[in-house]
């Protein structure tokens, strides 16, 4: 819609305005959750350092939730109650990126994930630019790059003072507000050209960090790997201890269990969390001993599953790479497992 | 699309519990609205505050107040499934996936190949089969059990034979008092059959080494892989291709199957 310079004081008074409120943002590098603003210096600080350790995928999926209830005694309707509003701030590419792959997933294919549905709905997303990143960060090797380009309801590039802010549609402007967009003056060339030469030079640097890795991938092409009955996969899996970080942390990852539980004698809950597919019971069917109850008993199988839906089998399930190139995965792993060097080493 | 929340049951009066064989039972569930499915469509049907599994409907498409599963008791949700007694409240969602491409089917011999309670899904299909007969040349079932208790369906298959177009062969794994039939496991009825291969599509539902086994016997006698429809056995969840983990390759068998083109999934390591 129009891209603007807002000041470093009104990015401060409109979060200060909305204490009580559901605005989370991420407050430092190192810190794992996502918090709710309350005081605004702790993450405008967070904005220009490096994509934060978590990803804000549990806003819209989170870790466990209620699906509803059910059974005579369970109460009316049964469906979820209306998500409240929320606005995360510093939501950057990779994880905008992550969000339309779970667009794709829960809300485009032959059903709606209803709770989903609600919380995209309710959420505003102010996203911005990297203009730091950590080591692990690849975006680039995934044909990503470190600033967004859509999906963002408003886009926020720190420069001198304040920050570029491009307001995308109408639910960003009403994050500003009205009064607010009309003292606004709108970016100087000198502003623009500003924030397109920290993007070049974000994007520079990502591409010098990771020149020590061949992978090329993105949504239209990608490296071939190994089926996952090929042991070059045991070079890998020998290092993984099945403790599921990489899924939990991982942006895209969505796979989930139901499982039910008695709030009373006829009323009952139907309750989801994540899961992870390297788990050995994640396949894992009933039957008798003579039965084939898993269809990836081995360990590296289950990492190859893992890596191929990512790289392979995303791009022809929905058009879109399931990495993103955040990086978490690799700083998550307690087995050092780099994902850049399992595609590089397997990957033709 | 819709915005349904598809994620919970609907409730589902237990109406009838038949005594099939030792292990295995079929619940005949009244679902509080009738639901419409397609032979080889498959419904979760949750035991409240213990769980749900995946089922295929053995009954007719054509009676969809009416809906049975029939059910082996092989875990924890099955074995108290095996418990519940007429008047319990179940759940029911879906249907799920689909379901058999009957639309194929259309002048084409049909060779239905089970084992064990895999006759079950398959049942739907005969029956969806036998209410309009005209459309195929033919229908062949092939059936193994590991021993005559186990007979499936053992009262009711001989009326499935009732017309010309419809024969069905029979064997139990090993030879048995006061059996005469064919001994053998179930692809020792698939070599040398009386078939026009060049005109037939193959329905097999069993366990997963029976499912490979017969696939393989098949392919020895001629088949293509595009004429084998597999019922594959993996762990489902939500049956929405949300969940992530039924898949073989890109596809997830609750979305895309569960009853699989051969040829689509052949590539695949650990098929079966």
């Amino acid at each position: 819609m129009a891209i603007y310079f807002l000041p470093q004081a009104d990015l401060r008074g409109m979060c200060a305005a909305r204490q009580g409120t559901s605005t989370f943002a991420p407050v430092s590098t190192e810190h794992l959750a996502w918090v709710d603003v309350i005081d605004p210096e702790s993450f405008m600080q967070a904005l220009s350092e490096p994509r934060p350790s978590q990803s804000p995928k549990g806003f819209l999926l989170p870790a466990a939730e209620s699906m509803g209830e059910y059974g005579s005694g369970a109460k009316a309707a049964s469906v979820a109650t209306e998500s409240p509003p929320l606005v995360l701030i510093g939501v950057r590419a990779c994880e905008l990126r992550a969000r339309n792959y779970l667009d794709q997933v829960l809300l485009e294919g032959e059903a709606e994930d209803p709770l989903y549905r609600q919380r995209r709905e309710a959420t505003t997303i102010v996203s911005c630019d990297c203009v730091d990143c950590a080591d692990s960060c690849f975006c680039t090797l995934v044909g990503g790059e470190p600033f967004p380009t859509d999906g963002y309801d408003v886009n926020l590039t720190p420069v001198d003072g304040g920050y570029v802010a491009e307001v995308a549609t109408d639910r960003g402007r009403q994050w500003v507000g009205d009064d607010r967009i009309g003292r606004l003056s709108e970016a100087t060339a000198a502003q623009l050209a500003r924030r397109d030469e920290l993007r070049q030079g974000m994007t520079q640097r990502l591409k010098e960090q990771n020149a020590a890795f061949s992978v090329t991938a993105s949504d239209q092409s990608q490296p071939k790997l190994p089926d996952d009955n090929d042991d070059a996969w045991q070079r890998f899996a020998a290092d993984c201890v099945e403790c599921g970080a990489c899924t939990n942390i991982c942006p895209t990852c969505h796979c989930f269990y139901l499982y039910d539980q008695a709030l009373g004698p006829a009323e009952f809950e139907r309750v989801r969390t994540w899961d992870s597919c390297l788990f050995s019971t994640y396949h894992r069917m009933a039957g008798g001993p003579s039965m084939k109850l898993t269809p990836y008993p081995r360990l590296y199988s289950r990492l190859a599953n893992r890596v191929l839906h990512k790289f392979t089998y995303s791009p022809q399930q929905y058009s879109l790479l399931g990495c993103v190139g955040c990086g978490r995965c690799v700083d998550a792993c307690i087995g050092d497992i780099d994902i850049r060097e399992v595609v590089q080493e397997l990957g033709e | 699309m819709t915005s349904a929340n598809l994620y919970l049951p609907n409730p589902a009066e237990l109406v009838e519990v038949i005594d099939e064989t030792p292990t295995i039972k079929t619940l005949v569930l009244a679902p509080s609205e009738p639901l419409n499915f397609r032979a080889g469509q498959f419904v979760q049907l949750t035991l409240p505050g213990v769980g749900e599994a995946p089922f295929t409907p053995s009954s007719s498409p054509l009676e969809p107040e009416r809906i049975a599963t029939t059910i082996l008791n092989t875990g924890t949700v099955t074995e108290r499934l095996h418990e519940c007694k007429a008047g319990t409240t179940l759940g029911l969602r879906g249907p799920f996936g689909k379901g058999y491409p009957i639309d194929k089917l259309q002048g084409k011999e049909v060779l239905v190949i089970g084992g064990g309670v895999g006759l079950a899904p398959l049942r739907a299909l005969i029956l969806a089969l036998l209410a309009d007969l005209g459309k195929i040349k033919r229908l062949s079932i092939k059936y193994g059990a590991r021993c005559v208790e186990e007979l499936l369906y053992d009262k009711e298959c001989n009326s499935w034979t009732a017309d010309g177009k419809v024969d069905l062969a029979r064997t139990i794994d090993n030879p048995q008092e006061g059996w005469t039939g064919r001994t053998g496991v179930v692809t020792t009825l698939l070599k040398d059959m009386d078939v026009d291969k060049s005109n037939c599509l193959c329905f097999i539902c069993g366990p997963s080494v029976m499912l490979k086994f017969s696939t393989f016997t098949l392919i020895e006698e001629g088949f293509t892989p595009e004429q084998i429809y597999l019922s594959m056995n993996r762990r489902m969840s939500c049956g929405l291709g949300h969940c992530g983990r039924c898949n073989i390759g890109p596809y997830y068998l609750c979305k895309d199957g569960p009853d699989m083109n051969y040829a689509l999934i052949k590539d695949y390591p650990n098929v079966f």
